[in-house]
């Protein structure tokens, strides 16, 4: 899972203009030729610095992620659906795993992204600011917020720094079960009682507009947004993963017999895009900046399972060991 | 815990510390790392696969299980800490890494095994291509060149000394049998084809 439309961060200086230009040149070939930049690679600075950033930000979308989720666990219906969230919730911190690890590669310490996850100074998708009320809202978050991040994980995997990349792939494979099973969950409420029907109905208008939120706003082109196009740090823009998702997803909902809360929703005939009504950004930014109705609890239960296991941590640790950058 | 949770296990969890208040990680709190390689089938090549952090070797070769084989074919793996792996400079087109690598003369004393692991493929991972006796990585290296090479471009080379690999050992093949029964984790599982067909029908 992961929450798409990453918010790059603003360079003060114009850092490009700082790089040798031979250097840079050799990168940009490189890159143009298909070929993947490893961790040894020269890299521009703005490069390694949105990596760090964007890989960072995906490792916690992961971790968060599983919160929302994992409440459902023990009140799945059945014990086959208990046993499939708990392998999905698995799987969710599994790739946050992955993803500190490739992150490292580019030289930010595991513990310093952790300490910035709890303090609340490194973002994660905004989506997982809200609460899972219903074991139907659980299903809308197998499926289709998995479908959206599946969406992005593939565009991403195709980027140019190896570590994120075979990650990526690793994750998108494990990801196929999730989408799967989000699904069939729902399948089984369309085609249940009218109480479920509604259940999952409620979810939809719960979760519609963080949904159109989880892309992004609108990319605002500028030099950095394009450089980092050219240096396949991102791979299409958020509009264009929002549509993407639209067409893949909106007339499976409708074809279950679901409604969508956005009057203004269709396919544009002229332009193959989707119309639809702008989602609240106010919303969006007041939320990722800490006042959605989880946050706090989300970082207190991150905070929490810190302190709780200091003590093991300290007890296991090695007067030996010594930090290195990961290889690869 | 200050906030009123939906989830009851929350709500129980005990009061540590000040809510938002962060106690700074000391350093290597998350341990050091180590580096995993999987076999993927019966005689294929072990490749490297990523980093696990862990206390130690052994359980650095717990969480590679954890981490690695969950889902993705494995006959068998293995790791080693990262401080022991010795690197080539990494080349791109036709530059050999191989090329790049002093010659050491041969060097006195007790010759021990080294696994060298070659990249063939920038963007793919290193993968195992096989041992010499040597009595230092950079005099394994050297030795590879000759003894393993093939024609191929190798754009990194990685010496490790056998001894420090934890290595599968026929004991340890009873991790991967857990539950008999996982098809709950297969997409292949979820088939919800035949109960949409006929509802879509019913909806005519």
């Amino acid at each position: 899972m992961y929450g798409g439309g990453n918010t790059f961060e603003g360079v003060k200086t114009d850092s490009i203009a700082l790089e040798d230009p031979a250097r840079l040149a050799e990168f940009e070939a490189r890159i143009d030729r298909g070929e993947k930049i490893e961790p040894a690679d020269w890299m521009p600075q703005l490069y390694r610095k949105q990596l760090i950033r964007m890989i960072e930000q995906h490792a916690h979308s992961e971790i968060i992620g599983a919160l929302p989720e994992g409440t459902w666990i023990t009140r799945a219906p059945g014990f086959k659906r208990k046993l499939a969230l708990m392998a999905k919730v698995q799987d969710e911190v599994g790739h946050a795993q992955l993803l500190y690890s490739a992150a490292e590669t580019l030289g930010k310490s595991r513990e310093q992204m952790i300490q910035d996850l709890i303090s609340g100074k490194s973002k994660y998708s905004n989506i997982f600011n809200y609460p899972a009320f219903t074991w139907a809202d659980s299903c809308f978050i197998s499926w289709l917020v998995d479908a959206g991040a599946i969406v992005n994980q593939l565009a991403n995997a195709k980027g140019s720094y190896g570590p994120y990349c075979r990650a990526l792939d690793r994750i998108c494979a494990e990801e196929s079960f999730h989408l799967k099973f989000g699904h069939h969950c729902v399948i089984y409420l369309a085609t249940g009682t009218e109480k479920q029907r509604q259940m999952f109905q409620e979810a939809i208008n719960r979760w519609w507009t963080p949904m159109m939120h989880f892309f992004g706003p609108a990319d605002k082109i500028s030099t950095h947004t394009e450089v980092l196009m050219k240096w396949k740090v991102k791979m299409s823009s958020n509009d264009d993963t929002r549509n993407q998702f639209l067409d893949m997803y909106v007339p499976k909902i409708w074809e279950l017999g679901f409604t969508i809360p956005d009057p203004k929703l269709k396919k544009n005939a002229e332009t193959g895009r989707w119309d639809y009504t702008e989602p609240d950004w106010e919303e969006f930014k007041r939320v990722i900046n800490g006042d959605g109705p989880c946050n706090k609890e989300r970082l207190e239960v991150r905070r929490i399972a810190e302190e709780r296991g200091r003590w093991v941590r300290e007890a296991l640790r090695s007067p030996k060991a010594a930090y290195v950058t990961p290889l690869a | 815990m200050t906030v009123n949770s939906l989830d009851p296990r929350v709500n129980r969890l005990p009061a540590i510390g000040v809510p938002g208040q962060i106690v700074p990680k000391a350093p290597l709190d998350q341990f050091g790392t180590f580096e995993v390689f999987v076999q993927p089938k019966e005689g294929k090549s072990f490749q490297h696969e990523g980093i696990v952090h862990a206390p130690n070797l052994e359980m650095a070769y717990v969480l590679a299980k954890e981490a690695f084989t969950r889902r993705f074919l494995c006959t068998s793996l293995y790791v080693t800490d990262t401080r022991n792996v010795y690197i080539s400079p990494l080349t791109e087109g036709n530059t050999d890494a191989y090329d790049l690598i002093p010659e050491v003369p041969s060097q006195p004393g007790e010759k021990v095994s080294f696994e060298i692991y070659h990249l063939v493929k920038r963007g793919k991972q290193h993968t195992h291509a096989g041992t010499v006796l040597a009595s230092t990585p950079q005099e394994a290296m050297h030795l590879a060149r000759t003894a393993i090479k093939k024609d191929k471009t190798v754009y990194n080379v990685w010496a490790i000394r056998t001894s420090e690999i934890r290595f599968t050992t026929p004991e340890d093949s009873d991790l991967w049998l857990t539950l008999a029964e996982k098809k709950f984790r297969d997409a292949s599982d979820y088939k919800g084809g035949d109960k949409l067909k006929e509802f879509l029908e019913r909806a005519k």
